[in-house]
């Protein structure tokens, strides 16, 4: 294995399992608000957490630079303010794959959260739990098959995410080069044996995660 | 009775209106009226998972919703105990944590003995380690009551609790119900679409019918007069049938119905004095019309109220009672269909008197025995 091998596999472990985790913090609670409030703007955001799903790839990943770029508009203040941006990091490769993956965790774990009966929500409430409590307790324990089940479609999704980082993130090799882009930057140049052996390592791994979430899920049933 | 609960509901509804004013004392009142009425709605409000958009509900001394005043205390802080008409028990929990969820704040040994001290009252000491899934639904329905008392409620509200067992163990279960109830001595509102199992297990009736109340009152009071036409169709009442007024007394009301005149005694307590002609609907419980024996002679009007002859038209077995079709030996419409009146008698009564044989009967109905109906 080369070194570009190895740092791209490092790398695309690593933006999987941060993109995974915040998909967690934003997806779950985000899932249950439109599983379970009626709020406004709710439709909007519905309508924003979907989006990356139906367009195509290099669209979200213009809009990322749209919004983070060096000139963008959370990007440019934040340039003006620490010199820094994210455009071309590491970190813009998690921030492409998170939105990617949201929408995937979204869509499952809110179908999972409101088949949970309602009336043990309220049996929960008459007992003394407030929604907060009633929802670590009772709804998302419930739900947690379908919780899981978005979580490895989201990791997934960000393992195997190349579109949108490519816009964000680039393709720099040791820097912002995952796996899906190390094959494409293999297989353009002709390095067949350093393309198949990606491709096979991406195969097991993918394997490994979906074998290993069928047991997490059988246990949680 | 001190009046326990006063509750006044409005509740606006896409497509629906509930508007309800009623009372209870102690013991068991019971939400009786056909689905959709708004029965379980109400028990929504009183548990306060549904704010109405008027009205107040005390329950003792507390008032736990006021909307002039803008008092809406949260269900978490009601202590109601609510018995869900799926049960909604925990699946993911045993059956002691089912009971000890509402108990969370306790102390851990005052929860432990609380709940072992439930359980072992409703008979679920040997369930405790057990899943939901795992019982019948007549422990489950057990459960779903431990886990509301548990928490002392100063109201425990049932919402159908009986619906979900079969026919057998919802008898046995309704009985066993009403002696926990007792026991317990909870002030308790229980919704129900069954008559029977209203007027078992509850001390006060309130009649529902399309957001409203329709009667509310003591069960035996409801059950002998019914306050309306209406009241007496949602309790299933056979034999509500219209004649006209022909006299009214304070004591007695003469009327005529299908080419007889026949006598009814007033209530004492609520007379009703319609002018003659009017129109005027009552009831004749099919168990309180009486057959005429053939081999005691001929029938003594003087000692028969109410003497009329009749065909039998048609008959159904009921296992235990036959509840016969009569038509009167009278020209014209029959009141109900192809019959004026539904009798019903014993099997032993059936036999003796060899009904199968013999369709052609005088019957007789004791003036008290006829109810009038107010309009």
């Amino acid at each position: 294995m080369t070194p570009e091998t190895v740092s791209a596999l490092a790398l695309s472990l690593r933006v999987a399992v941060l993109a995974t985790t915040l998909n967690a913090l934003v997806g779950v609670p985000l899932a249950y608000l439109l599983a379970r409030r009626r709020f406004r703007g709710r439709a909007l955001v519905d309508l924003l957490v979907t989006l990356p799903l139906v367009l195509p790839p290099t669209v979200t990943g213009y809009y990322l630079i749209v919004l983070l770029g060096r000139r963008g508009w959370l990007g440019a203040p934040l340039y003006a303010a620490t010199g820094w941006t994210i455009a071309f990091t590491w970190y813009a490769a998690v921030i492409a794959a998170t939105v990617m993956a949201l929408p995937l965790l979204v869509r499952t774990a809110r179908a999972a959260i409101e088949s949970v009966d309602r009336d043990l929500e309220k049996a929960a409430y008459t007992l003394g739990r407030s929604e907060w409590r009633t929802a670590l307790e009772v709804t998302l324990p419930l739900a947690r098959k379908g919780i899981i089940a978005g979580l490895v479609l989201a990791f997934a999704r960000a393992l195997g995410e190349f579109g949108a980082t490519l816009m964000l993130a680039g393709n720099i090799p040791g820097k912002t080069q995952t796996v899906p882009l190390a094959i494409y930057t293999a297989v353009s140049t002709g390095e067949q044996t350093a393309a198949l052996a990606l491709v096979a390592m991406l195969t097991v791994l993918s394997c490994v995660v979906l074998v290993a979430a069928g047991r997490l899920g059988a246990r949680a049933a | 009775m001190s009046a326990r609960l006063d509750v006044r509901i409005i509740a606006r509804l896409p497509a629906f209106t509930l508007d309800v004013t009623w009372t209870a004392g102690d013991g068991v009142a019971v939400l009786f009226g056909p689905s959709g009425a708004g029965k379980t709605l109400t028990l929504a409000c009183l548990a306060g998972l549904l704010r109405p958009d008027a009205g107040r509900i005390v329950v003792g001394d507390r008032v736990l919703f006021d909307a002039a005043a803008g008092i809406d205390v949260p269900p978490q802080a009601r202590r109601v105990g609510y018995v869900f008409q799926g049960y909604a028990l925990f699946p993911h929990l045993s059956v002691a944590d089912n009971v000890a969820f509402g108990l969370r704040d306790a102390p851990r040994a005052q929860r432990t003995d609380k709940t072992r001290d439930v359980l072992r009252r409703l008979g679920l000491a040997e369930l405790a380690d057990r899943r939901p899934q795992e019982l019948s639904g007549g422990q489950q329905q057990r459960v779903a009551l431990a886990r509301a008392l548990a928490i002392d409620p100063t109201l425990l509200l049932l919402d159908e609790p009986l619906s979900a067992l079969d026919a057998p163990l919802r008898r046995a279960l309704r009985d066993e119900l009403r002696t926990i109830l007792r026991d317990w001595g909870t002030a308790a509102v229980l919704v129900t679409h069954d008559f029977t199992e209203a007027y078992r297990i509850g001390d006060r009736i309130v009649v529902y019918d399309a957001g409203r109340v329709v009667q509310s009152a003591p069960r035996a009071e409801l059950l002998w007069r019914p306050a309306s036409e209406s009241v007496a169709r949602i309790m299933g009442i056979r034999n509500v049938l219209h004649g006209t007024v022909v006299k009214a007394t304070a004591d007695r009301i003469q009327i005529r119905w299908r080419g007889q005149l026949l006598e009814a005694v007033n209530s004492p307590t609520r007379s009703y004095l319609p002018p003659p002609e009017s129109p005027i609907a009552f009831f004749i419980r099919p168990e309180y019309v009486r057959l005429i024996r053939k081999d005691r002679g001929a029938a003594d009007p003087s000692h028969h109220m109410n003497l009329m002859d009749g065909v039998i038209v048609g008959e159904e077995d009921f296992g235990t009672t036959w509840s016969l079709r009569v038509r009167l030996s009278e020209a014209g419409e029959p009141a109900q269909g192809d019959h004026d009146l539904e009798v019903e008698v014993p099997h032993l009564v059936y036999e003796i008197l060899e009904i199968d044989r013999d369709r052609h009967w005088q019957f007789s109905i004791h003036r008290g025995s006829i109810h009038v109906l107010p309009a």
